[in-house]
């Protein structure tokens, strides 16, 4: 994993609870103490009424695919080997939409509206990235 | 008083651009100038006639408010740097606006240079951060995710899109400003490589250097100035920083129709009075929201109805009469607003579009969270 050569996430203080989580393989989201609005990406506040008291709450993973780009395009090196990957807007069940990678598939399977469940990639030892794979019938 | 009082009372009174494509030769402040220069001799006004000045930056340090207000050499009274990506140019038409309303000045200038085709800007950063890790680069990605789903709820086709960008050329081979004017075809679109699938290369802003100003004065001593005033009939504009948790983030109808809201009414207008379109087209799929959201067509019908020429120079409702940003120049909308005025002034020869006195120019940028339009007329 020390060649891993794709960007990582820059860990901000607001954040880190969700990418120590990813990392024991849990999949949380912000929830605002003051209104119980459930949001990611994480921020430093809640996003519906401004509150800085934000707990932190496991969601079920589950979601589908609003939408989703194939990239053709190489725009950073680290990737030039999974070309054409996939990019998909995912829909949480909870209702936060976030951008993430389906994986476990080819890109020719996916569709607007599929359901997806979350699944974790140990990408470096201090980094794992939440992705997501279809859940088949 | 109301958004309604500014109705016809600000005129876009000069407009000035350079050369566009690859000009390796000058920096995009230089050509910030020269587009400047153009412009306020354009209405035949003097540099320290300008009281107001705005200027859009570039990518790196190119465009700084400051050093392009030294390198002009004006003491403006009011002014400043405006940034919302490709809604810029229309916030900015829109702050002076309201500044030469209120009488804060009497002639703004706006700026925007690049030379981001000489300098080779990739736009290869991703649009937020946290897209990276999953590869999402390019300010594109929300355009795919826009026709695929547009594909998946409606059934139109990559055959229906490829009718904006192989119009958009056929209007750039009559613009002698045009950075691309080889005809391109159904097959030549379909057997382009994928960029971001499902949109193709021809779907992309061909990336120019080069340089628009504008100068906007009051309906009253625009009438004085050299060039036939184009009158400011209706503005509108709206954000959406919280798109990200909206069910219609792609489709940009939140803040789009919003506009529509206050753009109509402020006109005294609907959709039916505009006789030509020009759309911030940074990706072909940009047109396709616009028609829905502003409603030129029903939803999810806008890829059938600008089939059959609807949409060309002679159709019924011309979009990018210039070739837009597919294929005339990558100037984040300004230049489709320069090609509007000239349009409303007769100035555009073999483009020219028959009788023209009613234009709506729409922008919209970053990940689609900026929207803003105006409706201009002679
Ligand atoms: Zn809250």
């Amino acid at each position: 994993m020390a060649d891993y050569t794709k960007p990582l996430p820059v860990i901000e203080p607001w954040n880190e609870p969700y990418w120590r989580a990813a990392q024991r393989h849990e999949f949380v989201a912000q929830k605002c103490r003051a209104c119980g609005y459930i949001h990611l990406p994480p921020g430093p506040a809640c996003t519906n009424c401004l509150s800085d008291d934000q707990d932190w709450v496991a969601l079920s993973g589950k979601g589908t695919i609003n939408s989703y780009g194939v990239y053709h395009q190489l725009w950073h090196p680290g990737f030039k080997d999974d070309l054409p990957y996939n990019v998909a807007l995912i829909e949480l069940a909870e209702g936060p939409q976030i951008i993430s990678q389906v994986t476990g598939c080819t890109n020719e399977e996916l569709t607007c509206g599929a359901a997806v469940e979350v699944s974790f990639e140990d990408v470096t030892p201090e980094v794992t990235l939440p992705k997501f794979r279809l859940v088949r019938p | 008083m109301g958004l309604h009082d500014l109705r016809d009372q600000i005129c876009i009174a000069g407009v000035g651009d350079t050369q566009q494509g690859a000009v390796p030769t000058k920096s995009g402040d230089e050509l910030a100038i020269d587009a400047a220069r153009a412009a306020i001799q354009d209405c035949g006004l003097k540099k320290d006639d300008i009281d107001g000045f705005f200027a859009q930056p570039s990518y790196g340090r190119q465009g700084d408010y400051l050093k392009l207000g030294l390198m002009l050499g004006l003491n403006p009274r009011a002014g400043g740097a405006v940034e919302a990506s490709g809604a810029t140019g229309c916030y900015m038409i829109q702050h002076a606006a309201l500044l030469l309303h209120s009488g804060m000045a009497n002639y703004v200038l706006l700026v925007y240079g690049t030379n981001q085709k000489t300098n080779r800007n990739r736009f290869g950063g991703a649009l937020l951060e946290e897209h990276a890790p999953y590869g999402g680069f390019n300010p594109s990605l929300p355009f795919a995710f826009a026709f695929r789903r547009h594909m998946h709820l409606y059934g139109t086709t990559e055959e229906q899109l490829a009718t904006i960008a192989i119009n958009q050329r056929r209007n750039a081979i009559l613009n002698p400003k045009a950075a691309q004017k080889t005809p391109i075809t159904l097959d030549d679109y379909m057997s382009a490589r994928y960029i971001v699938e499902p949109l193709r290369m021809f779907d992309y802003c061909y990336i120019t250097d080069g340089g628009h100003a504008f100068v906007l004065t009051t309906a009253e001593r625009a009438k004085d100035l050299r060039k036939p005033p184009v009158y400011i009939r209706g503005m509108g504009r709206q954000e959406a920083f919280r798109a990200y948790e909206t069910p219609d983030l792609v489709m940009q109808s939140f803040q789009q129709e919003r506009v529509a809201k206050m753009v109509f009414p402020m006109a005294d207008m609907t959709s039916k009075d505009i006789q030509a379109l020009y759309v911030q087209d940074a990706y072909s799929p940009a047109i396709i929201a616009a028609l829905e959201n502003y409603g030129f067509c029903p939803k999810g019908e806008a890829g059938r109805w600008i089939q059959g020429g609807r949409i060309a120079l002679e159709g019924e409702l011309p979009i990018n009469a210039n070739g837009g940003q597919l294929s005339e120049t990558y100037m984040v909308g300004w230049q489709n607003t320069c090609d509007a005025v000239r349009q409303l002034r007769g100035e555009c020869g073999p483009r020219q579009i028959k009788d023209v006195e009613r234009i709506m120019c729409t922008y919209t940028g970053g990940l689609r969270e900026h929207a803003g339009a105006l409706i201009l007329r002679r």
